[in-house]
């Protein structure tokens, strides 16, 4: 899952940044208010946290300018107004999730996939296709109730695969929410990966549509055996 | 204390004065009318005895006028009473050294010594009378008219009883209608006390009195004054509790996901080694924000009239050891921090307080310029004025940004260094206790921000 952090200090920053990838996620750190708002409304992220008191543009002002281009990526905001005025016109102005510094790290990570599994209408913390569960705060899969071991690039494609059930998503949009800046990705990257992915737990779990991506079927994929 | 002695209610201020004053000038106006009358009185009445006098001596002069009139006269009384008053009233005719003529309380010996004029004497009946003597034309005829000096004192008496007789009656009335309409001038001022008795200790709305008189209103004006200021103070007060809790939030939040960085680092050494490394330095700086804080506290709760009683410091020396202190971490970053302070410049100033704002405006040169920066310091006299520039050659700030600078919490956009963002209010306030002038500038000589701190002569 990749995230957005906008946040001006850059102890916090860091410290977010490492502590978000430790938990699994992508993380891609902007400084300024300006950068947040010209992320948001390109670059694919599950969910975006963004701190208030920004430089260059206020973190309510590129709320407000994000929900009004109809951008809808979920958004938690993360800040030192702690104000009961403040946190319900954050709210009110698009925010989706209210936090205040200083924030445990896990409850930061917790709240973020909340945020993304509401996002896609899901209810419950699991992701399930067939005898394929997948569980993102633990980042376990299991087919059959049998834990199966896989990478973290791996996880996270599957993750966003059976996020996106029943949709097509193309290997740019893949490629997009799977890796953060500075990291080359090779071509066939995620071929690589589906094809992994296909190995270890089912060969049908993961079709190809030609020519525009791929796609998991929420009710597809029966029980079989594995191999 | 000498206040306790006086006296302490208005209203016996107010009436005791008045009320002496009436007195004084009533019994002033009674005496003179007393003197006054007696005289006039003394005259008329005097007047009338000369009259008097003088028809006697007429008569007698003429005595072929009376158609009772003898060749010899003999002597003749007056009835006794032709009236009540007659009694006060007497009278002597000699003819010749002979009594002619006499009214009946008069005895036979001349009721006075005096043969000319005016006299006062006292008679058988123990009465001070008033006599006039006069003699006829060819002083044959002595003639004495007398009158009791009594009835005299008695018409003076019924004229002041008449003059003292109000003052008696107005004197308790008008100390009564005085503190009647000194309680009904003050009835304001104790509503305003019951007012601001009840009156809760946050409540900073202006008073309303409704009917407050003309002497009332500066006091209700004064203390509506008072609260506004007050209110001002108590919202700066929260405002700055509030932001001060607001900044501190940050490098907590810093260090709780440094620190849980390194707790979840695992096997990586490098990482947990870079987030311990990031949780010091956010110790660092939440112990820097939080001494900042406390030095501004500390001063925004002196007075500022701490500049009265002011010690004078050398501002060179001062200038030497706050660059020898922070030399070392100037070094560590490659900059040069260079010092002209050639001779002594004594300023007004609490030596504690001045090395803080050398300090921080030091401090926050080297802070915000960049590595290999130069940052030179001077201290000399201009025209009389000791002056403190601070010069870098680092960014600089912009005109809306200069404008800013010295508000709380207010730190340059794009910053990467942990400032506090307070150093700039610590250094306008220590400026402000002692008179000096703060001014910030492009740099002439290098380029960033020059910081100039004029004290006065």
């Amino acid at each position: 899952m990749k995230i957005l952090l906008a946040e001006d200090d850059s102890m916090l920053g860091d410290g977010l940044r490492a502590g978000l990838r430790q938990l699994g996620f992508q993380v891609d750190w902007v400084r300024d208010g300006v950068a947040a708002e010209r992320e948001l409304a390109c670059g694919d992220y599950a969910a975006a946290v963004l701190d208030l008191g920004l430089p260059l543009k206020d973190g309510i002002d590129v709320l407000q300018a994000v929900r009004a281009s109809k951008i809808t990526t979920p958004v938690l905001v993360l800040t030192a107004r702690d104000a009961v005025p403040d946190r319900i016109r954050g709210l009110d102005l698009g925010a989706d999730d209210y936090v205040v510094k200083p924030v445990d790290l896990h409850e930061l990570g917790a709240r973020l996939r909340s945020l993304v599994r509401r996002a896609h209408g899901q209810m419950q913390d699991v992701l399930r296709c067939g005898a394929v569960l997948l569980e993102p705060s633990a980042r376990r899969v299991s087919l059959n109730d049998e834990p199966v071991a896989l990478s973290t690039r791996e996880f996270d494609l599957l993750h966003v695969l059976m996020l996106n059930a029943d949709r097509v998503l193309s290997r740019e949009q893949l490629e997009q929410q799977l890796y953060s800046w500075g990291y080359e990705v090779e071509s066939n990257a995620i071929e690589v990966h589906i094809h992994h992915l296909r190995r270890k737990l089912q060969p049908d779990l993961i079709q190809t549509v030609r020519g525009i991506g791929y796609t998991v079927q929420r009710g597809s994929a029966p029980a079989s055996a594995s191999t | 204390m000498r206040t306790g002695r006086r006296l302490k209610s208005l209203q016996a201020r107010l009436l005791a004065p008045l009320l002496g004053l009436l007195t004084v000038v009533w019994l002033g106006a009674a005496v003179m009318i007393w003197f006054d009358a007696s005289h006039e009185l003394d005259e008329l009445l005097d007047g009338h005895l000369a009259q008097a006098a003088a028809l006697l001596v007429m008569q007698q002069a003429n005595p072929h006028a009376h158609d009772s009139a003898q060749d010899a006269p003999s002597l003749q009384k007056y009835p006794p009473s032709l009236h009540k008053y007659a009694s006060d009233v007497v009278f002597q005719v000699f003819h010749e050294g002979r009594l002619v003529l006499s009214s009946t309380n008069a005895g036979t010996v001349p009721i006075s010594r005096k043969e000319q004029g005016f006299s006062t004497v006292r008679l058988a009946d123990d009465d001070q009378w008033r006599v006039f003597a006069t003699r006829g034309a060819e002083h044959d005829v002595q003639v004495y008219v007398g009158e009791q000096t009594e009835s005299r004192d008695s018409i003076l008496l019924a004229v002041l009883q008449w003059v003292l007789l109000p003052l008696v009656i107005a004197l308790p009335l008008l100390a009564l209608v005085g503190w009647w309409a000194v309680r009904q001038g003050l009835a304001p001022l104790r509503h305003l006390s019951r007012v601001l008795a009840q009156r809760r200790p946050q409540a900073m709305e202006p008073l309303v009195v409704p009917d407050l008189s003309t002497e009332m209103v500066p006091v209700v004006q004064a203390l509506n004054g008072l609260f506004e200021r007050i209110e001002q103070m108590l919202v700066s007060e929260r405002r700055f509790t509030a932001d001060a809790a607001h900044e501190l939030r940050t490098p907590i939040a810093a260090i709780r996901a440094q620190a849980q960085v390194a707790l979840g680092a695992g096997h990586d050494a490098a990482q947990r080694d870079h987030a311990l490394q990031f949780t010091l330095a956010g110790c660092d700086r939440a112990t820097h924000l939080v001494e900042q804080l406390l030095t501004l506290a500390r001063l925004e709760a002196a007075p500022a009239s701490a500049a009265d009683a002011v010690a004078r410091v050398d501002l060179s020396a001062l200038a030497r050891r706050v660059a020898a202190d922070l030399a070392p971490t100037a070094l560590a970053r490659g900059q040069t921090l260079q010092l002209e302070a050639p001779t002594a410049c004594r300023v007004a100033g609490d030596e504690a307080l001045i090395g803080v704002l050398v300090r921080n405006l030091v401090d926050n040169a080297l802070r915000y310029s960049p590595n290999q920066a130069q940052v030179w310091v001077s201290v000399a006299m201009e025209s009389g004025q000791a002056v403190l520039r601070v010069q870098d050659s680092g960014a600089g700030m912009t005109e809306p940004e200069m404008a800013r600078l010295g508000e709380r919490f207010y730190r340059v956009l794009g910053s990467d260094q942990p400032g506090s963002g307070l150093g700039w209010s610590i250094v306008k306030r220590i400026a402000t206790v002692f008179g000096a002038q703060v001014q910030v500038s492009r740099s002439e000589r290098l380029g960033g921000l020059a910081v100039t701190v004029r004290w006065p002569r």
